[in-house]
């Protein structure tokens, strides 16, 4: 049987490198430098992030680092499909940053009382450099939910759209039960998704997003939600966008822009099986 | 006989490859090292978990050390973090002596910065992200230079 501390690494470190590798593909052309160094440094920091978790996971494992990033098939990646959509336009790759971003932190701040000794340090470590990808993440839905009408708009759909694949970062973990009892992860993931939905909800609903609060039930629960208007929206009779769309990363199951990635990313390893630089 | 004090003596001539005034051991990378009659154990921590320097590092601290005994082991670990609090005054100044202005005791925008250049506080953070994981961008309205600051990391 395997070790059931193998699937959260798998998630975690997956979700880091697939990321990191989308917005590396920014580098060069962003549209000012600032922003070109904050994306490009972001997607630095979440490939050292996976690269410290695949240390603690090889270990376990027995494959090397390099391997388990590098060196495995398509199927075996556990990344949520959120992080490997490709970036789109600025609008939805800030959408996802900030999704992503306050799920990660919600998780990470979760299993700072993990019973896993080096998760729980490797933990700590990256709390203390994702707080500047949070910052930097609320930052732009700021600057963006407070217009000009076109970026509002643009980030408003981008968030409506995304929100419910987004919603799959929580998606069950293989041996979660066991990873629960064990305190390896102390909540199980639909409480961290709670968690995470009541906190964006309540900044979506500060800034008057109501399109994105109605997306934002609908891929959820399907229950009525008050709007920042005082109405009470009712999803009722309208085509439920199930949790699960989006869903399927953590065993394996991507969407059809996972293998191109994939592709790209792994070609130099395939190419030069041990290549150090 | 090796000791502590002797490697660690050693390892303040490292320097940050990336910031070539900065000692390793002012920057507080240097956590713990442990000697017996033939073997120096060395653990290491880095200051940003993306920082490009670290093999470099790495090369760098068995080089000096293995001048000192033939076994030699070095590891970064990730306990106790890395924070800038483990920077020491030596520290400070030479990534001033850089162009560099020492991190901040917290992290917040209201609070003055010193220009490495000519000493106004008169500065704007002008990006959190720099050249380098641990630099952000700064920009000073007395002498109109951009310099880049410490990240602070706590």
């Amino acid at each position: 049987m395997s070790d059931p501390r193998a699937s959260l690494l798998f998630a975690l470190a997956d979700d880091e490198l697939i990321l990191g590798h989308r917005l590396s593909e920014w580098t060069g052309w962003v549209p000012y430098i600032e922003e070109d160094l904050a994306l490009s440094s972001i997607a630095q920091d979440e490939i050292a992030h996976a690269r410290m978790l695949l240390e603690i996971l090889s270990v376990i494992d027995g494959r090397d680092p390099d391997a388990l990033a590098l060196g495995r098939a398509p199927g075996e990646y556990r990344n949520a499909i959120l992080c490997e959509q490709p970036n789109t336009d600025f609008a939805f790759t800030l959408a996802r940053h900030w999704l992503y971003d306050h799920a990660d932190d919600v998780r990470l701040r979760a299993l700072q009382e993990s019973s896993f000794k080096e998760l729980r340090e490797a933990v700590a470590v990256m709390l203390l450099e994702e707080r500047y990808h949070l910052e930097h993440a609320d930052a732009w839905f700021h600057r963006l939910a407070d217009g000009p009408v076109d970026a509002r708009h643009r980030f408003g759909e981008a968030l409506a759209t995304t929100i419910g694949m987004a919603g799959a970062l929580f998606e069950p973990l293989d041996d979660e039960n066991e990873l629960v009892d064990q305190r390896i992860l102390p909540v199980s993931m639909e409480a961290l998704a709670d968690e995470w939905r009541a906190r964006i909800g309540g900044m979506l609903d500060e800034v008057g997003f109501d399109q994105v609060l109605t997306a934002h039930a609908e891929a959820t629960t399907g229950e009525m939600v008050p709007t920042s208007t005082g109405e009470i929206e009712t999803t009722e009779g309208t085509e439920l966008r199930a949790p699960s769309s989006g869903a399927g990363g953590r065993r394996g199951e991507h969407s059809e822009h996972f293998e191109p990635l994939w592709r790209e990313m792994t070609a130099l390893y395939r190419a030069h099986p041990g290549a150090t630089w | 006989m090796v000791t502590v004090a002797l490697v660690r003596e050693a390892l303040a001539a490292v320097k940050d490859p990336e910031i070539p005034t900065c000692s390793i051991t002012d920057l507080g990378i240097v956590h713990d090292v442990r000697v017996s009659a033939e073997r120096i154990e060395i653990d290491l921590l880095s200051t940003f978990a993306g920082c490009p320097a670290l093999d470099v590092i790495k090369r760098d601290v068995e080089q000096a050390a293995r001048d000192l005994a033939p076994e030699v082991e070095v590891r970064f670990i990730n306990a106790p973090p890395w924070t800038t609090d483990r920077l020491n005054d030596g520290a400070k100044d030479s990534l001033k002596a850089y162009g560099i202005s020492p991190p901040l005791l917290q992290i917040g925008r209201a609070q003055s910065v010193t220009c490495p250049y000519c000493g106004s506080d008169q500065t704007v953070e002008e990006s959190a992200f720099g050249p380098t994981p641990c630099r952000t961008v700064r920009y000073c309205n007395s002498c109109r230079n951009p310099f880049e600051g410490f990240k602070t990391k706590r």
